[in-house]
This record gives structure tokens, C-alpha cells and sequence, in this order.
């Protein structure tokens, strides 16, 4: 399996009246044709904004990629030039948004938006599209598609709607879909249908899934390898097993160790990681996980520590990992 | 089996319902309908020539040959009223179509595109905003109309120069010059606010092209507000132009214009009763209830477009 992207040293920030916030700094991680890579971190922590920086679709002013690469089909998808970028969004590269209530135009039909992609990358003529938009919208799962495809958005539920989503970002048959938390916004059970959806076309279409979600239950899943974000770093990266199974980085562990379990005992206490994510304006020199951290050395106060291969295909961005591992073996 | 529930009537019915539910919008509707009626078919309602003089029947009341009377040169008070409401029509809906075309682009543009570009219109548009809009029609009046008649005299379109059709495209230019500034504001709000919602960024995550977005996806979603931006000042477009033409810089006699007839008469008759009625008053009541219906008719258009939750 090959490599399908690559993300080096990516750096991004916002320019804003409070100052200058680093969202993501110097974040590389990369994909493989075919494997589903889990994006998993607090809210503010990068997820999002790492990887609207890979499809260029952040705002520049006021924000800016200042640096990296991000390698695509042998190409730079940070420096190509604007039609480029636009025959790469939604035909070789799609995304799927948090929020299907508003993620779809109000005032056009089903039809219009899902066939704008078909149309625009795909060349396909008005008719051509809506058959095929027909047949992308049985592929989701909605019921009476031919007669829905002239409905408006507000005719569906919010499940429906991201499916339609789906559809529409599924429609050009891309190499990377990016779900940036498409299941948040719905209840447990549609979560679940969504969940089985994406999977199945998955399979299909043999892409490659990067699945942003704060929801690691989500996320154990569905993923091949799962990387953990904290303040703009990515501080740790590994299999979905060793994630879970062997948590290197303290805040790793914090996450899993606060999640409630059904096999827990009775009366049992969640142990949540105390303090708050560090001020993104003012990132202290260290380690960004520095003030909340149970393992924390001088070291740590004065070092970031990089992202280091510690175990088999597992890296983690901590000066005390053995640490951590020592104890939690206890 | 499938259940579905269907909504029992469709967002357009009920618009219709809520706006006819307004009295005085459905009243102003009726009247701007038969000014519609009257303007387009003028030459067949109207029983005699606009400027069809008899100089043995002058000053007349309103009689059954006559139904609104005759003026100082015996032409037919009814008639030239119908022949008016053309001149306001087309002056209307010609001032609209040139705001709309300059107005719409250029504040789609200076919302979407910020930066130098939005400051460059919004200043443009603050510079009109600064004119007193009769001082800039006076302007161009003065300034550019005669200097145009004489070129159009000098390229054998004499014609054209007397026809009085000069008349009109300066009162178009100069309306419409200052009207986009309004619309083009409006539209920018707009665009400013659309442009943060999640469907465009999902369009663009789609690679939609930016011209694209804006006419597709951003501009219909700006419709409500400007469709009713755009009624409100229609009332206000047939009042400048009666304003232009009363002060004689707008659309110049015999051309009828209900502005111009007000002035010609009340300058002639002033204090001259009972020819002060029909000659002075009721082309003033016939441009004022104009006015009214476009008032009452934009209002009512803005209640059933934009519902209020409560009622």
C-alpha cells in the first residue's frame, strides 16, 4: 500500500486582535492508499484546522499556513496554484462536515448540490448527473430516491442529510474522504448507521478515511492507526491496538483513563485530567502538556519533546514514556 | 410501506396567503397592477393623443368627453395621466434594472472579496451617498446632457436629440448612478454574513469556483432581503422622478410625466380655483397613491417574506 499523502512540518496560525494563535504547529503525519487514520483530540487541539490546511480552505486572512508540505500525487498541494487546488477538492480529496443541518444550501434542491460536483469535475451533462445522483443517493440508503432528489434539505432529517453529505463528497470517487466529526452532531443510533455507511463504501471504493473525532469510542472502531493531538502537536501516533492497549504519552492515557467503562466497578471513579489546554496565543516553551502532567520532569519545562519512534510502529512526543508505561504495567 | 409526512401546503402558498392577508399591501398591489395595465397599454386606453391640443375647449372639468378635465392647451387630462404612468413604469423598472446590475456585482464582490476591493466600492459608495441626489441629477443635467445632444445633433441623430428619449436616459443614468450605492450595501451585508455558513465552505470544499459560489450559493440565499429592499424603493424611484420632473430637469414637456404636468399646471392655475382640482390635485393624488401602493405593497412583501414568529 502505498502512500497516498504526506504532511510535513505543517504550521498554521490565525492572526487575530488578541494576538497571533498557533493552531498547528509543525504537525507531519502521513496516509496510506486504502487505511482509515483516526484524528483524535480535544476540542482546539488542531484536528480540524490540520487538515482544512491540507485542502487549503482556511481563511487567509485571518489565518495563514506559514509552512510545510503537503505531498498529494507527487505534487505540493500547498503551492499549486488555485485551478489546481479546485480540481482536487471534492474529486480527488472530499470532506464531510460536523453539522448536516447546516452543511447543506437551504435554497437549492438535492439534486442542484449533489450534482454540482458530477458536473463541475466529472463533465457529466444535467441529466447524466441526476441519474447518477439518483444512484449515489440508493448508495447511502435513502429510501424513494428518485423521488427525494427534487426535496430541499429541510424535507430531511438530520441523519438523512448527512448521508447526503456523504454522497455528495463520495460522488467523483476520491482517493481521501475527511470526516471532520460527521457523527457528532447526531443521536447514537443514527451514529451508528452513518458509522456502518461509511464503512461499507469504504470498502467499495477502497479509499482512505481520515476520521477526525474527539470520541474515541468512535474512533476504536474504525480506525488503522490512530493519531493523538494535543495543542497543534501531535503527540502521539500508533495502531488502533497499541493506542489503546499500550498509551505511551500521559495525556494518552489521561484520555482513555476518563472515559467511564462498562467492565469497571461498580462505584468506580473516572479520573479526569485536571487543568485546562494551554492558551494556543502563548504556547510555553516546553511541553505544551507540561502543567497538567503527573510524569513531568524539569526537563519537560524547559524541552518540547519531538515526536520519537518508542516501540514498533509506535512514536510518541514525551521525555518520560518509559515512565509512563512502568506504571501503568503496575 | 413507507410513511412520510408531507407539509400540507408549500412554503410559496403560504407566502401568498400571509400577503393576502394584508389589506393595504393587497390594495397597493392592485393599484401598481393598474398602473401596469395603463402603462403598457396606454395607447389603447387612453382616448385621446397625449398632446393632441384643442385650443377652443381648454381648461374644461372633468365631463364625460373629458374625464378628467382639459388643460391650458385643451389636451385631455385623462390621457396624458394614463400616457404618465409609461414614463413612471419605464423610468421605474429601468432605474431598478440598472441598479440591480451595477449594485448586485459590485457589493457580491466588495462582501465576498474583502480586503482592497471592498474598500474601493464601499467608498465609491459613501462618495454617492455624500450627493444629494437632485444635486447630482441637476449635475449631470447641466453638465453632460447638452454636451450629448449636441454630439448626437453633430453624428445626424437629431432625431434622437429631440425625441426627448435624451430626457429619459438622463434621468435613468442619474437615478440608477445613485441608487446602486444602497442595493450595493445591502448586498454586501449580505454576502458578509452568507459567506461564514457552512454550506459554503462545504461548496467549496467541493471546489466550486469562487464566481460559482456567489451566484449559486450565496446570492440566492440573499434574495429576501433585497427583493425587499428593492420594492420599498420603487415607490421612491417614481417620487424622484416626479420630484426631477416638477423642478423641470427631469423629463421635459410634452413628454407626459406626472411630475412635469403637476408643474406646468400649478405654476399656471396657482390659486386658480376650481381648475386648481383637476388639473394640479388629482395628478398629485395619482402620483401620491402611487407612491403609497408601492409603500404598503413593500411592506406587505417584507411581513409575508420575513413572518414574525409571535403573530
Amino acid at each position: 500500500m502505498g502512500t497516498l499523502l504526506e504532511v510535513k512540518n505543517l504550521r498554521t496560525e490565525f492572526h487575530t486582535q488578541d494576538g497571533v494563535v498557533h493552531a498547528v504547529n509543525g504537525v507531519s503525519f502521513h496516509v496510506d492508499e486504502g487505511e482509515t487514520l483516526g484524528l483524535v483530540g480535544e476540542s482546539g487541539c488542531g484536528k480540524s484546522v490540520s487538515m482544512l490546511s491540507v485542502m487549503r480552505l482556511i481563511p487567509m486572512p485571518p489565518g495563514k499556513i506559514v509552512s510545510g508540505q503537503v505531498m498529494f500525487q507527487g505534487r505540493d498541494l500547498l503551492q499549486v496554484d488555485d485551478e489546481e487546488i479546485r480540481s482536487v477538492r471534492g474529486n480527488k480529496i472530499a470532506m464531510v462536515f460536523q453539522d448536516p443541518m447546516t452543511s447543506l444550501n437551504p435554497v437549492l434542491t438535492i439534486n442542484t448540490q449533489v450534482s454540482e460536483a458530477l458536473e463541475l469535475h466529472l463533465g457529466m451533462t444535467k441529466p447524466q448527473a441526476r441519474k447518477r445522483t439518483i444512484e449515489l443517493l440508493k448508495m447511502v440508503g435513502i429510501p424513494e430516491a428518485e423521488r427525494r432528489v427534487d426535496d430541499y434539505p429541510h424535507q430531511f432529517s438530520g441523519g438523512m442529510r448527512q448521508r447526503v453529505m456523504i454522497a455528495m463528497a463520495l460522488s467523483c470517487s476520491p482517493q481521501l474522504l475527511i470526516a471532520d466529526e460527521p457523527t457528532t452532531a447526531l443521536d447514537v443510533t443514527i451514529q451508528a448507521q452513518i458509522i456502518d455507511i461509511v464503512k461499507r463504501l469504504k470498502r467499495e471504493l477502497g479509499m482512505a478515511i481520515v476520521w477526525i473525532t474527539h470520541d474515541l469510542g468512535v474512533i476504536a472502531g474504525l480506525a488503522d492507526r490512530i493519531n493523538v493531538m494535543y495543542a497543534g502537536f501531535v503527540i502521539e501516533s500508533a495502531t488502533t491496538k497499541e493506542i489503546f492497549g499500550n498509551p505511551l504519552h500521559p495525556y494518552t492515557l489521561g484520555l482513555l483513563g476518563s472515559i467511564p467503562r462498562l467492565d469497571a466497578a461498580l462505584k468506580a471513579k473516572l479520573t479526569p485530567i485536571e487543568g485546562l489546554p494551554p492558551d494556543l496565543i502563548a504556547l510555553p516553551k516546553g511541553c505544551p502538556f507540561y502543567e497538567r502532567c503527573r510524569y513531568r520532569t524539569d526537563k519537560c519545562a524547559e524541552e518540547n519533546p519531538p515526536l520519537e519512534l518508542a516501540t514498533l510502529r509506535h512514536w510518541v512526543a514525551c521525555w518520560n514514556w518509559q515512565d509512563v508505561r512502568k506504571q501503568r504495567l503496575q | 410501506m413507507t410513511t412520510r409526512t408531507r407539509l400540507r401546503s408549500s412554503s410559496r402558498v403560504r407566502l401568498v396567503r400571509r400577503f393576502l392577508a394584508n389589506p393595504p399591501a393587497v390594495l397597493g398591489a392592485l393599484v401598481i397592477f393598474l398602473m401596469v395595465i395603463a402603462a403598457i397599454f396606454a395607447p389603447w386606453i387612453a382616448p385621446y393623443a397625449y398632446d393632441a391640443q384643442k385650443l377652443d375647449y381648454i381648461e374644461k372639468p372633468p365631463s364625460a368627453a373629458h374625464w378628467f378635465g382639459t388643460d391650458g392647451l385643451g389636451r385631455d387630462m385623462f390621457s396624458r395621466i394614463v400616457w404618465g404612468a409609461r414614463s413612471a413604469v419605464f423610468v421605474i423598472v429601468m432605474v431598478t434594472l440598472v441598479s440591480l446590475t451595477i449594485g448586485v456585482p459590485l457589493g457580491a464582490l466588495a462582501g465576498y472579496l474583502e480586503g482592497w476591493v471592498d474598500t474601493l466600492i464601499m467608498r465609491l459608495a459613501d462618495i454617492l451617498f455624500a450627493f444629494p441626489g437632485l444635486l447630482f441629477v441637476f449635475f449631470i443635467s447641466a453638465t453632460i446632457k447638452p454636451g450629448v445632444t449636441n454630439w448626437a445633433r453633430a453624428s445626424g441623430l437629431s432625431e434622437l436629440a429631440n425625441s426627448g428619449y435624451l430626457d429619459y436616459a438622463v434621468v435613468i443614468l442619474a437615478l440608477g448612478v445613485v441608487g446602486w450605492a444602497g442595493l450595493a450595501r445591502l448586498v454586501r451585508a449580505q454576502v458578509l454574513s452568507i459567506k461564514q455558513r457552512e454550506y459554503v465552505l462545504a461548496a467549496r470544499a467541493l471546489g466550486v469556483p469562487t464566481r460559482r459560489i456567489i451566484t449559486r450559493h450565496i446570492l440566492p440565499n440573499a434574495l429576501t432581503p433585497i427583493i425587499v429592499a428593492m420594492s420599498m424603493s420603487l415607490g421612491d424611484i417614481a417620487l424622484s422622478e416626479g420630484y426631477l420632473s416638477f423642478l423641470g430637469i427631469g423629463l421635459q414637456p410634452p413628454a407626459p410625466s406626472w411630475g412635469n404636468i403637476i408643474a406646468e399646471n400649478a405654476g399656471r392655475y396657482w390659486r386658480q380655483f376650481p381648475q386648481m382640482i383637476w388639473l394640479v390635485f388629482i395628478p398629485g393624488l395619482v402620483l401620491a397613491t402611487v407612491v403609497f401602493a408601492f409603500n404598503f405593497f413593500g411592506d406587505g412583501l417584507n411581513e409575508a417574506l420575513n413572518p414574525e414568529i409571535e403573530k
